[in-house]
């Protein structure tokens, strides 16, 4: 295709340099074949709802809402979606984040029983006691995982019944009052219109990012959900990863735990009850592979604001919560079923690719 | 004197059984023994009849379960299976339709859970998706549709041929503590139970679940049809549920569509703890009769022993951490004695 013409050359390596960048455009652009798909997801789904109801939908209040809703689950999605990079899963994230603001709720009004002041000064305190409640849930599933051995979706389904049996058992099934008055004013409070939860999240996200893509830990992680036979050949010592792995997660819960408390004072033990299953269409739809190996935090944040969008959308146009949930399992068996065709045909169609040519 | 030392620890293992259901029979049984010391009201006939009561429905939706996890799957939608069947028929036998009786009321059921059946089945099978996000879609979609669009009542007074059966009683024995009476409903339990034990241990479809459960590939090379297995036990799964949903309803005599709700994650546990291997290709119903009992009676024994009920959720917990616990530590050593390569225990939740 080059010419050869000596006079034409600074054109022909002008025109490399443009093919060079689009194969680099192009492979970009295939690496993040999930991100893409969610990016056109996210806005298809919030033009489909602007344009049916636009009053309701793009009213300040609701675009709040949605800002306000996704922090939690996102966190609680971004956990799930760690677990299931190393091949496992984590059915604890939700116990563990009540387990964490139940924590924080009763640690304050016991304090501000006897001195209220000092209650509200001890807050950073209350916050660390939350999140570490968190870490220690996510090492024990850590320890049970790497350390027994147990598969991770039988270790995390006991530790959910016993840190859900202990929530229930500590607040006897009542819902608790109270937190510091700093945390729920966070809570509440935006800058720049959109609300500091939000803010929250996505420096999580870029943390998790960062970590993931950019850190030994997260290539380690990565290439244990991949192939652990593998990574194991390769000297990576898989319990160790694995256990870093839970304690993160569980450090995640428990600062969905602080999302949960800073937006309501009040904690619970069947709070987000549905976020448990929610979580893991959120992963699975952000382009997580369930048998670990593949994820990008992006897609996952991009699949948290798709499935709000769907669900204030929802709202917006007066259907049911029910209807809501036939949304959330189409969605998850079309993305999935989608992901599936998509890779045979390509695994189909590799042997011709081959020829050279 | 050898010959004897030999034949011991063979007798044991025999004892053992296949998925310790040995071991299993003991814990139950060193768990009545000491209940029954501690608190005399807990070994009387009332008490046993009402475990086992308890248990029917538990058992039914286990023994659903275990097919699918044998099969190398997990099933997290039969719950909602069972709830749509059942409300559904008792909406539908209300709502003007002649009462079929109540043959005519469970063969709707079933039929309704068997094409609920086939759809995960179908999901499963066709695109060979991983069972737990595939049950998970489905879940909620069922749930979602019989909650939009068949109703979302409470109905108190189910029709009087399923009224009729939630007050008989197989047999009564009266005792000085009281009367003990035993539903008539254990009779079908236990007649699934054992049909489906011949099914697993004699039949060609039962021993392809086996199969199928153990390692897809080689399965298919064998000659077993992966596809039209792996629908039948999807199948037969729902229609379990449906059956075990109508038995829900007729006994507690009234019909919602908010029932039966996170209870998958507790049947899943009772099977587990019966021996089942969470990878596919083992267990047993008499296992899975034994964890599920076991989980009553743990139960039962809690109420009895005066813990609040909010505990019972971490006893089944801690219960079923040491029970896989204890089966993770054997596997990873006896995995190290024979020099067999210990991936397939580290290998992380099957699709």
């Amino acid at each position: 295709m080059k010419l050869a013409d000596p006079e034409t050359k600074p054109l022909s390596r002008l025109n490399d340099s443009v093919d060079a960048g689009w194969t680099r455009l192009l492979g970009l652009g295939r690496i993040e074949g999930g991100v893409r798909r969610m990016l056109i997801l996210v806005v298809v789904a919030f033009a489909v709802f602007a344009a049916l109801k636009p009053s309701i939908f793009l009213s300040g209040t609701n675009l709040r809402n949605i800002a306000l809703n996704s922090p939690e689950i996102g966190v609680i999605a971004i956990a799930m979606m760690l677990a299931m990079l190393t091949g496992g899963i984590d059915l604890s994230l939700v116990a563990m984040a009540n387990l964490s603001a139940i924590t924080m709720s009763t640690m304050f009004t016991a304090v501000a029983a006897g001195d209220p002041a000092l209650a509200e000064q001890l807050f950073p305190v209350i916050l660390l006691a939350g999140i570490a409640v968190g870490v220690l849930g996510g090492a024990i599933n850590g320890l049970l995982i790497s350390g027994l051995g147990i598969t991770p979706i039988l270790a995390t389904l006991g530790t959910m019944q016993i840190y859900n049996g202990i929530a229930v058992a500590w607040t006897g099934g009542k819902t608790l009052y109270g937190s510091p008055s700093a945390l729920t004013a966070i809570g509440s409070s935006t800058v720049a219109g959109i609300p500091i939860l939000f803010y929250v999240f996505v420096l999580v996200a870029v943390a998790i990012g960062v970590v993931v893509t950019r850190t030994p830990l997260g290539l380690r992680i990565q290439l244990q959900g991949a192939n652990p036979t593998a990574a194991r050949y390769s000297g990576i010592a898989s319990r160790k990863i694995l256990l870093s792995t839970y304690v993160l997660t569980g450090l995640l819960s428990g600062i969905a735990g602080v999302l949960f408390i800073a937006r309501n004072p009040t904690a619970s033990a069947d709070y987000g009850a549905s976020y448990v299953l929610l979580v893991i269409v959120i992963a699975v739809l952000g382009g997580t592979n369930p048998n670990g190996g593949f994820a990008t935090v992006l897609g996952v944040v991009l699949a948290t604001l798709t499935l709000q969008i769907v669900s204030s959308g929802f709202t917006a146009m007066r259907l049911s919560a029910y209807q809501y949930a036939i949304a959330q399992g189409l969605i998850l068996v079309a993305a999935m079923a989608f992901e599936q065709v998509k890779w045979r045909r390509r695994l189909r169609s590799r042997k011709p690719a081959v020829q050279p040519g | 004197m050898s010959g004897a030392s030999l034949a011991i620890p063979d007798r044991l293992r025999l004892l053992r059984g296949a998925n310790n259901e040995g071991v299993l029979a003991v814990v139950l049984l060193a768990l009545i023994v000491a209940m029954s010391i501690a608190n005399p009201a807990f070994f009387t006939l009332p008490t046993a009849f009402s475990i086992l009561r308890s248990s029917i429905v538990p058992l039914i939706f286990a023994l659903g379960v275990l097919m699918v996890i044998i099969s190398g799957g997990i099933d997290v939608s039969f719950a909602a299976i069972a709830v749509f069947a059942a409300y559904t028929t008792v909406r539908a036998l209300q709502s003007g339709t002649p009462d079929l009786g109540l043959i005519g009321a469970f063969a709707l059921a079933l039929l309704i859970g068997a094409s609920l059946g086939v759809i995960n089945g179908f999901l499963i099978a066709k695109f060979r998706l991983p069972t737990l996000i595939v049950t998970l879609g489905t879940q909620g979609i069922f749930k979602g549709a019989l909650l939009t669009y068949v109703g979302s009542r409470y109905i108190a007074d189910l029709p009087t041929s399923m009224a009729h059966v939630s007050t008989t009683n197989l047999f009564e024995v009266s005792t000085p503590t009281g009367s003990a009476y035993l539903h008539v409903l254990v009779v079908p339990a236990v007649l699934l139970a054992m049909g489906l034990a011949w099914v697993l241990r004699s039949t060609m479809f039962g021993r392809s679940i086996y199969a199928i459960g153990g390692d897809v590939e080689a399965a298919r090379r064998a000659g077993i049809r992966v596809m039209r297995t792996q629908v039948a036990v999807y199948v037969i799964a729902g229609t379990m549920a449906a059956a075990g949903g109508m038995i829900y309803v007729i006994m507690g005599r009234s019909a919602s569509p908010q029932i039966l709700v996170g209870s998958e994650l507790d049947i899943i546990a009772a099977v587990v703890l019966g021996g089942a291997s969470i990878f596919g290709g083992r267990g047993s119903v008499l296992g899975t009769a034994l964890g599920v009992i076991l989980v009553q009676v743990i139960y039962n024994s809690l109420i009895l022993a005066g813990v609040p009920s909010a505990w019972q959720r971490t006893a089944v917990g801690v219960l079923l951490i040491i029970g896989v616990g204890i089966q993770a530590v054997a596997s990873r050593r006896s995995s190290r004695a024979s020099v067999i390569d210990e991936t397939h225990q580290k290998q992380e939740v099957p699709a």
